[in-house]
């Protein structure tokens, strides 16, 4: 699974350390999120897509082997 | 994802502790030739002889703090430490097994197989668990 974290970050000008806060995780978890080595569960990818006022599937998209 | 069942996140430094104080207490333990109860030796002395006793609480004394390290709550406990636990968990019993079977072929010693088998999993499970998080925090630093 993709994601565009990092780039939705960017855009609302967060650090990592802000987002994790935000959904109340470490900066590990979304640091192992955005370089798609951990794929969160569905509630924490909510919680992001909240984070961003956008739809989950705007934040999180399947790859083609999924 | 909340879990229930670990330990209060200070845990971890108590269990350190009893681990540490077991070391230098079995060595005085053996220094006045306290041997372990697994060794052979005539079973005459009953459960409550100094020498079961000793050796029950010294490895009580490790078990615990074994398992308060192991179970102890990170200080954030989150959905992926909680998928590395499973994960570590599921490797310590893996390991566990693999070393219980290859003893059972062609080691006689079963004591010390029983022995054994209190060990390797905690100890693996705290080795994978902690290695896994000290990578995790290697990589994190790269990015900064």
């Amino acid at each position: 699974m993709k994601n565009n974290i990092r780039v939705e970050r960017a855009i609302k000008d967060m650090t990592q350390a802000d987002l994790a806060e935000a959904v109340s995780v470490s900066r590990q978890t979304i640091n192992t999120i955005e370089s798609n080595k951990y794929v969160p569960s569905t509630v924490l990818a909510l919680k992001i897509a909240k984070v961003f006022n956008k739809p989950l599937e705007e934040i999180f998209m399947l790859e083609d082997g999924d | 994802m909340r879990l229930k069942y670990l330990f209060p996140y200070w845990c971890r430094f108590l269990g350190w502790g009893l681990v540490i104080l077991h070391v230098p207490l079995s060595m005085l333990g053996r220094a006045h030739g306290m041997t372990n109860i697994m060794d052979p030796q005539p079973r005459d002395q009953g459960i409550f002889a100094g020498e079961h006793l000793f050796f029950i609480c010294t490895t009580l004394l490790m078990s615990a703090g074994l398992f308060l390290v192991a179970f102890a709550k990170e200080k954030i406990e989150d959905e992926q430490i909680s998928h590395i636990r499973l994960d570590s968990l599921r490797w310590a019993i893996f390991i566990n097994y693999l070393v219980l079977i290859i003893s059972l072929v062609f080691i006689e010693d079963v004591p010390h197989m029983l022995e054994l088998n209190l060990w390797v999993p905690l100890i693996f499970f705290i080795i994978r668990f902690r290695w896994v998080i000290w990578r995790l925090n290697q990589s994190l630093k790269r990015e900064v």
